[in-house]
């Protein structure tokens, strides 16, 4: 298993090489090239101090010198295995620990690594909170659906399925924008950001001022979710609608025992962030679990119909235990495989959804650097992102090993 | 006991009937020959100028004075492949044809036609124009880039809110037509999708081809390649490419082109190292065949059936992208698009939902109608995945 390890992370590099190399020798060939014109903007300057000034930056980011050799010392820099430079920048020595260095941003004047490192943790949170709820929608609605093989639920939903996949991530976050986080319509979301200012002061849990209030809301939610039982009992429905029932009725709850609580509520940081993350997360997740939910179905399907389903049910199992212990398990395959893929086109998918409602993450700065040129943050964007992607292959191999034991890459 | 029945119809015609038996599909097929018709016919659909007027006796058409070439390209592309299409003749015949005619045309019109360089909307709406004994307008009277300024201060209004104009669909922040732009908006998207997919065919192909065929060496390097193409996300890829090269339409199908083509490499890879090792594979060698020919004329047709499937993904994923780079402010400058106008739903906090609702909805219909018929394309070629899935086919 290490040297399998070892051997994937090697081969990794060629890949982050060549990515880099692509993005580069993008940048060098297309009309202009990279230089510091951006950021000499003055028209009321001179035309001597206006090149004066080109001269300055170009030598300063090392951009006077030709393309190959921009690209070596970039790597150089990068690389936490390379030469080490003195003052004047001329080569010493050769050092196995002088750590990485991503260069300054043309356009914001700081360390690249700097800027990566407020970003990324917030396009992260985003990913990370929307993995998990990908797989358990799609999970949920694709064993549903292929247990309704041909029923008005399997119709219903694999036609609505591929009508969400095809649903563009910016029509749907422009429509829920607009509807749903506006004073002209009904404005239940906050327009912009991940926290409101005010909630770097509040305690981290929502909390109210009198345990009255508490017992009022956990009463009301208590209430809720009695009444979806009961409902459930009496319609004798079954344990899909049970579940999505007792949902219903708890969130129902809470929110009538937040109209009967006294004023003395505080949202509380979790609360907030949740609140601002609600609709991008909508955003960044239906398009994944649709397809997911589309794929699982697939892939039950096909394994309810195997021999060895057959033989379960032939040996007096109930169908619960022949679909979640037997299926299942064999069904999950395919939809790790995918995992792999998930993660570029949620990178990709929260550069949109960041942009829409204005969140300050990689995928917002990706942007901002591709429009200012600003060589060093693409280059450093492009390959962070790779790097990530790689990773989520890795990951996705390694699950693999934990849901089947017959793979093994010894 | 089942009766055997031989089947003389062709592999092609039973996929082709099979696919067009949903219902969803048909509707797919029609919504793109709408927006076909649309994208074509786009100038005497939406303009400010009469399609045909009478002043004094003299009979004109100001709308063939101010075509542009491109829009005498289209029709003229479009002429061929009707003609083509009822000509009997065989596929590949008709695809040579159809390239050596548009490259024709293409050269006869940038040769041959000198439209106006200049274009003033306005003056349409001029004495010169209205007091005419007759004239026959477009059904949508106004063109894609006029932005109405004789009118003064026009801005984002609401569908049907001016009270001397009609606009269905409302107006865009300069001012001009949504429906116009809309109309002229599809000929972008639909081209784009169809030449972008095109590209990444031919590269996918003519690379997934050579690296199945040759394998060892040749395969590790492009699998490597397709590997660094694959890891950075696209829409990174693509925004370091528009931004960097220029914003002409031409150069976007060329990037989502070359940016969508390791699927397709992929596909053609695994398929050809599953057939270099055939029989009529090396008999073709074994007599001594060039490699094009082998690679294309024997192995392609035989590999080529499931490409269909990911044509129609390709083409939906490409008009996307070109939407999400409009979108985000990277598409073409002032052409019309429809990301660049869903772009415009939310200006400062106030929501124009025309804005949102029209383009967003092409957007989606169309994304929607090629991924449709993917699907079926998908169901109709692999009958055991059908059978599988419970798509009763």
């Amino acid at each position: 298993m290490l040297t399998y390890l070892l051997r994937r992370l090697l081969l990794m590099l060629p890949t982050l090489l060549g990515i880099t190399i692509v993005v580069f020798s993008v940048m060098v060939m297309s009309p202009g090239g990279i230089s510091a014109q951006t950021l000499v903007e003055g028209s009321d300057m001179k035309p001597q101090e206006k090149q004066a000034l080109l001269d300055y930056y170009n030598k300063r980011y090392g951009l006077d010198q030709p393309p190959p050799i921009q690209y070596l010392r970039w790597l150089n820099n990068v690389s936490p295995v390379g030469f080490t430079q003195d003052e004047e920048g001329a080569y010493t020595g050769f050092s196995f620990s002088k750590g990485m260095d991503l260069g300054i941003s043309f356009m914001y004047g700081r360390p690249v690594g700097e800027i990566l490192g407020e970003r990324i943790p917030i396009t992260l949170l985003l990913n990370v909170i929307t993995l998990p709820l990908i797989y358990v929608i799609a999970i949920v609605l694709g064993v549903k659906a292929a247990t309704d093989r041909g029923g008005r639920f399997d119709v219903g939903s694999s036609v609505s399925m591929l009508a969400l996949w095809s649903a563009p991530t910016m029509l749907v976050g422009v429509l829920l924008l607009g509807f749903f986080a506006n004073v002209q319509y009904v404005q239940w979301f906050p327009t912009a950001g991940i926290s409101s200012r005010a909630a770097q002061d509040m305690p981290f849990l929502p909390h109210w001022d009198s345990l009255w209030d508490v017992l009022k809301v956990f009463g009301c939610m208590s209430l809720g979710m009695v009444l979806a039982v009961t409902a459930v009992r009496w319609a004798r429905l079954s344990v899909w609608w049970l579940g999505s029932l007792l949902l219903c009725g708890g969130v129902t709850g809470i929110a009538l025992g937040m109209q009967f609580a006294g004023d003395g509520f505080v949202r509380g940081f979790l609360f907030d962030r949740l609140w601002h993350l609600f609709l991008p997360i909508v955003c960044l997740s239906y398009g994944g679990f649709a397809a997911l939910a589309k794929l699982t179905r697939t892939s039950v399907l096909e394994n309810l119909h195997a021999d060895y389903a057959r033989t379960a049910r032939a040996k007096g199992l109930a169908e619960e235990d022949v679909l979640w212990k037997h299926v299942f398990r064999n069904s999950l395959l395919p939809l790790i495989t995918v995992s792999a893929g998930l993660l570029p086109s949620l990178l990709a998918g929260s550069l949109i959804v960041e942009n829409i409602f204005s969140i300050n993450g990689m995928g917002q700065l990706a942007v901002e650097a591709v429009k200012g040129r600003d060589r060093e943050m693409v280059l450093s964007i492009t390959w962070v992102s790779g790097f990530l992607t790689l990773v989520g292959y890795l990951i996705a191999d390694f699950c693999y090993t934990l849901v089947d034991p017959r793979v093994t890459y010894d | 006991m089942t009766k055997h029945v031989v089947s003389r119809e062709s592999f092609s015609r039973r996929i082709w009937l099979k696919t067009w038996q949903g219902m969803g599909v048909r509707f797919a097929f029609a919504w793109i020959a709408v927006l076909v018709c649309m994208g074509v016919f786009a100038p005497f659909l939406a303009n400010s100028m009469p399609l045909l007027m009478s002043k004094g006796g003299v009979i004109s058409a100001p709308v063939l004075a101010y075509l542009t070439r491109e829009d005498v390209v289209v029709l003229g592309m479009f002429a061929l492949a009707v003609m083509l299409v009822l000509v009997p003749l065989g596929v590949g015949k008709r695809v040579v044809l159809f390239v050596l005619g548009t490259a024709l045309v293409t050269i006869m019109v940038n040769l041959l036609l000198k439209p106006p360089a200049v274009m003033i909307y306005d003056q349409f709406r001029s004495p010169t124009y209205t007091e005419a004994d007759w004239r026959i307008m477009p059904p949508i009277p106004y063109a894609p880039q006029d932005y109405l300024r004789d009118f003064g201060q026009t801005g984002l209004e609401a569908p049907l809110e001016a009270a001397d104009r009609i606009h269905l669909m409302g107006t865009e922040e300069n001012g001009a037509d949504v429906f116009s732009r809309m109309i002229h908006a599809s000929r972008i998207a639909l081209s784009i999708g169809l030449i972008a997919t095109g590209i990444a065919l031919v590269i996918g192909i003519v690379l997934g081809g050579l690296m199945g065929y040759f394998s060892g060496v040749a395969d590790m390097l492009g699998m490597r390649l397709v590997e660094i193409f694959e890891s950075i996300p696209t829409l990174f890829l693509l925004l370091t490419f528009v931004a960097f090269f220029g914003r002409s339409l031409y150069m976007m199908m060329i990037i989502i082109g070359i940016t969508s083509w390791p699927g397709y490499a992929r596909y053609v890879r695994a398929e050809f190292l599953k057939l270099r090792k055939q029989e009529y594979v090396q008999a073709a060698v074994a007599s001594g065949l060039p490699l094009s020919s082998i690679l294309f004329r024997h192995m392609l047709p035989n590999g080529v059936a499931p490409l269909l499937v990911g044509v129609s993904f390709g083409v939906a994923s490409a008009i996307l992208a070109e939407a999400t780079l409009s979108f985000l402010g990277l598409g073409l400058v002032d052409a019309p698009s429809w990301g660049q106008m869903l772009n415009q739903a939310v200006k400062s906090s106030t929501f124009n939902w025309w804005m949102a609702a029209f383009p967003g909805g092409a957007i989606f219909f169309t994304v929607f109608a090629y991924n449709l018929i993917g699907e079926a394309f998908r169901d109709a070629i692999d009958p055991q995945l059908s059978r599988k899935a419970g798509v009763t086919a």
